[in-house]
């Protein structure tokens, strides 16, 4: 039979698989609806901003402004709106869809029983699992550059030609302008699959998506709540969400590296124990 | 090996190997033990620093204040605040303010001081007279002796207080010594002690800390989280404002600062010497005005952050901070110092 | 439950018997401190159809679903095409079809879609195998034309045809149906016997399970009837009814006279509405008609008894705690 191959061979090649994961991924309609809303939200921060007040169009910032503010500044940058939209998104939004996509990846998977096709296949645990990491790592990837995209050209509608000035005042060269934002999406993206991993272990011990999502809408309001109480300081270090707001760090010139690399490390310490754990329960789980 | 078993392996060393990476990221910077370091008096040091010329680095500054004080709406949270310092070791340097998403940013280039603000989108630029870095520099040369001069502070330092080497410290990672002024006990003063941490290879202080009867903590802070010594790249000491900012220009000699727009400069006067040195002055009627103009509820805020008090000097307000007093009486007059309250009032009645 | 209840075994003995497709020996399954499986020694002879009965929370799914690797034994082993599960899972599955638990498909995707997802997982097929597979996999429960349609808009009956042509997405060795008819209409349920009939005919070994008996005893060769987690008979279906039925019954008039006669003959047997009915534990079946001939007694009709499944299943499974001790 042509169809067959050699019976030695026993799963799947992890491509295909992938592959297949993925256009299931995209293929979903709530999957394209929350992209869309992500896309959605640089837009509406653009407008919003240059129709509360016209001049951020034109100039840097409105005088008189209480400062301490990345907004005003957003609308007339294609540097900074990009990066001021991951930033606000990444407080709740991006990590609610990095949660959502792991709430899919097994938890859902699990109620509709599709998850019992590929164990009967077979796709071995391991394997299943790095499928499911690969999909929920490439969906937050689409996620944060689908808001870099619309936030850069939001502001080159509104703005025209865009200026590329940072916080400290200097302007930067395109490349080094994309190389930023580049480097935002990226070091979100990889907030994001700490989130996400968290999301896939939740949602290996459990059949119901949303109670992965619960959970983490919950820790994220949790742990912002505990980072904001200064008694528990010797808790913030731990904290993941206390790490989220350095990304504005990006927009410094030179960028203050340190805040970033220590929030990259602790994201792969989550990233370690989300899937650690999310490997201990799918391998013993029943399917 | 069967699978629960090999399951419980997998959780338990990956959580262990995550939870105790976050364990070493929270681990304070420099809470390793102090380095061994050679024997050195406080005058040699104190005389090392005063030669060293500061060599170009780059690093990261951090104020940290336990003053006590509570925040006060509209104005800034004082603690732990941070900046990053980049200085090219011959005169010219930045400073950069971060704030939550804003920066203030100071350029001390070769012949203009700028100030940029990103959240007003505002800059001021000051021309600096052609040859004050000249000047700057011939001073430093012609410090003399540093070593005399080094005897000289000590001397004068000494007057009021005890100078003294005490142990060593690792501060952003490099071996310093704890060069430590504390005040003789019949100053009246707040403070117990100030440390200042002196880097034991460049001779460059690295951290200043004040502390206070009765606690362990440092009151105030502050100190580089992170340094690194090394040429700086020239663009970091030239500015050009971004499209789009307002640029102000300002006389030379007069970085933006508050300024009275009358052009009155308060008068200071000082009483005391050594730790109980209180500063007297008078709070300009303009810019009470101003305030009061602007709405800002004067009496309110003195009543929520002072207590009333009342003397011979008349009546006021007296604000309290773990490492110093300012007393404001209600005709405008301030008086303020390291010291309790009880000098204050002293050198309000004494005047 | 002390002792284990030998169960029936009829047939040739395992040792020189067919091969096997599927084993377990001592099988054994709890969840805390409920027993769901209670020591299995299942066999699946090789080419047969093999019904699994019980009632609802007998067993069944369970102990499909540690054939199948889904789920760890507490105790006991299990051979799946001669593979030790589920440790040896990768070897043994690529031949084996399933459809455990109701078919599982995602609702935004059409039947198709489905498939081929499902598809992309088979070792057996090469990227360029997997459409016409599972345009082949269509066409066997007839949802060719239904394919492009998303699952969300089937029939219950199309949903569980598809689940059906995703366990016959490659030729198997073994195909594993938990409750396959669920929910079907008798038209629905009569082309899952044909797909059933056909694999028997291609030498496909078939693991049905279902609670429908008239189900088993049309389509299945073999039989294995479960009770509260314990498998209380196997065995060849037609060996397993008579072995059960070994009785003979007889038509007279003079009911009386006979069962004098086979008593005088230390004969069981009691009347029936139209005759009597005698255990053939002690006499051959022309003896006991011998014996009533001699005495006079108007035999009208003699054959064995032939009780359904429905009886010897009843009987299984009514009175677990006394279980049944014959034996072939």
């Amino acid at each position: 039979m042509d169809v067959m191959t050699k019976p030695a061979r026993r799963t799947a090649p992890a491509s295909r698989l992938v592959r297949a994961e993925l256009r299931w991924i995209f293929r979903r309609p709530r999957t394209l609806a929350v992209l869309g809303l992500l896309a959605l939200i640089p837009v509406i921060m653009g407008i919003a901003l240059t129709v509360a007040d016209p001049t951020a169009a034109s100039s840097g910032g409105p005088p008189g402004n209480d400062g301490g503010n990345l907004l005003p500044a957003a609308a007339a940058s294609v540097l900074v709106l990009p990066i001021a939209a991951l930033t606000m998104t990444l407080q709740m939004l991006l990590p609610l869809a990095a949660a959502m996509s792991g709430a899919d990846a097994l938890a859902g998977e699990t109620s509709t029983g599709t998850l019992r096709g590929w164990l009967l296949a077979p796709v071995g645990r391991a394997k299943l699992l790095l499928v499911k990491a690969l999909g929920v790592a490439t969906f937050t990837l689409a996620a944060a550059a689908v808001i870099a995209a619309t936030g850069i050209l939001t502001a080159l509608v509104i703005n025209g030609d865009g200026t590329l000035s940072t916080l400290s005042g200097t302007t930067l060269s395109i490349p080094d302008a994309v190389g930023r934002v580049a480097l935002a999406v990226g070091w979100v993206t990889l907030q994001l699959w700490a989130v996400g991993a968290i999301a896939l272990a939740i949602s290996a011990f459990t059949e119901h998506p949303m109670v992965v999502l619960a959970s983490v809408l919950g820790g994220v309001i949790v742990f912002t709540v505990l980072g904001s109480l200064d008694a528990l300081s010797w808790l913030h270090p731990f904290l993941l969400t206390e790490v989220w707001w350095s990304l504005v760090d990006v927009l410094r010139d030179p960028v203050p590296a340190a805040d970033l690399i220590d929030g990259g490390l602790k994201a792969a310490c989550y990233l370690a124990i989300g899937l650690s754990l999310a490997y201990a329960r799918l391998v013993s789980k029943d399917g | 090996m069967n699978t629960k078993r090999k399951a419980a392996t997998v959780a338990v060393a990956g959580t262990a190997a995550g939870a105790l990476g976050l364990g070493l990221l929270a681990m304070p910077a420099g809470a390793d033990s102090a380095p061994e370091l050679p024997e050195i008096g406080a005058q040699q040091l104190v005389g090392s620093v005063l030669k060293t010329e500061p060599p170009a680095m780059s690093g990261t500054a951090t104020v940290d204040n336990e003053l006590g004080l509570p925040a006060m709406p509209g104005v800034p949270a004082l603690d732990a605040q941070s900046a990053r310092v980049y200085y090219d070791g011959d005169g010219k340097g930045r400073v950069a303010m971060e704030q939550q998403s804003s920066e203030l940013t100071y350029v001390l280039g070769d012949k203009e001081f700028w100030s940029y603000d990103s959240a007003e989108g505002t800059a001021t630029r000051t021309a600096l007279p052609a040859d004050a870095r000249d000047k700057h520099r011939s001073a430093k040369a012609a410090g003399a002796d540093p070593t005399r001069t080094a005897a000289q502070v000590v001397d004068r330092l000494e007057e009021s207080s005890t100078v003294s080497v005490d142990g060593t410290a690792r501060v952003a990672g490099r071996a310093a010594y704890e060069l430590v002024l504390t005040p003789k006990p019949d100053e009246r003063t707040l403070v117990r002690e100030v440390r200042v941490a002196v880097d034991a290879e460049k001779r460059l202080p690295l951290r200043m800390s004040v502390l206070t009867h009765g606690t362990t903590d440092p009151a105030f802070e502050i100190g580089f989280s992170e340094i690194e010594f090394g040429p700086q790249p020239e663009r970091l000491f030239e500015f050009s404002p971004p499209e789009g900012t307002k640029v102000t220009e300002s006389e030379a000699g007069r970085p933006d600062g508050p300024r009275g727009e009358s052009g009155e400069e308060p008068q200071f006067r000082v009483t005391g010497d050594g730790w109980d040195t209180v500063v007297l002055t008078r709070v300009p009627q303009e810019m009470r005005d101003r305030a009061q103009g602007e709405g800002a509820d004067v009496e309110g805020m003195l009543d929520r952050f002072g207590k009333p008090v009342q003397g011979e000097f008349g009546s006021g307000h007296v604000i309290e901070t773990r490492i110093g007093t300012a007393l404001i009486t209600e005709d405008g007059r301030l008086a303020a110092g390291a010291v309790p309250e009880q000098v204050l009032r002293q050198a309000l009645e004494n005047r | 439950m002390t002792a284990h209840a030998e169960p029936v075994v009829a047939g040739p003995s395992q040792q020189e018997g067919p091969a096997l497709a599927a084993r377990t020996r001592g099988l054994r399954k709890t969840y805390g401190r409920t027993v769901a499986v209670d020591h299995v020694d299942l066999d699946v002879p090789e080419g047969a159809v093999l019904g699994m009965l019980g009632p609802n929370g007998s067993g069944k799914t369970t102990t499909i679903r540690m054939l199948l690797g889904l789920v760890q034994p507490t105790e006991g082993e299990v051979q799946l095409l001669g593979h030790t599960m589920p440790e040896r899972a990768g070897d043994a599955l690529p031949d084996v079809g399933a459809l455990v638990e109701g078919p599982g498909f995602h609702p935004f995707l059409s039947g198709r879609e489905n498939l081929l997802r499902l598809a992309a997982a088979e070792p057996r097929l090469t990227a360029a195998g997997i459409p016409p597979a599972v345009d082949d996999a269509l066409e066997r429960v007839g949802l060719s034309r239904a394919g492009g349609r998303r699952y969300r808009g089937y029939s219950l009956g199309m949903k569980q045809r598809l689940g059906l042509a995703g366990a016959l997405l490659v030729p198997r060795r073994l195909v594993v149906l938990d409750e396959p008819t669920n929910g079907l209409d008798p038209a629905g349920t009569r082309e899952i016997r044909s797909v059933i009939a056909d694999l028997h005919h291609d030498g496909v070994t078939v693991l049905v399970s279902s609670h429908l008996l008239a189900e088993v005893e049309a389509t299945c060769t073999h039989v294995a009837v479960l009770n509260e987690g314990a498998l209380v008979a196997q065995g060849d279906l037609t060996e397993l009814l008579e072995s059960e039925s070994a009785g003979l019954e007889v038509s007279t008039t003079d009911v009386t006279a006979a069962v004098e006669a086979l008593r005088a003959a230390h004969l069981a047997a009691r009347p029936t509405p139209d005759g009597v009915r005698v255990e053939l534990t002690r006499a051959a079946a022309p003896d006991v008609i011998a014996t009533l001939v001699g005495a006079g007694v108007p035999v009208y009709e003699a054959r064995r008894s032939r009780t359904g499944l429905e009886d010897l299943f009843a009987r299984l499974t009514q009175d677990s705690e006394e279980a049944p001790t014959w034996t072939s």
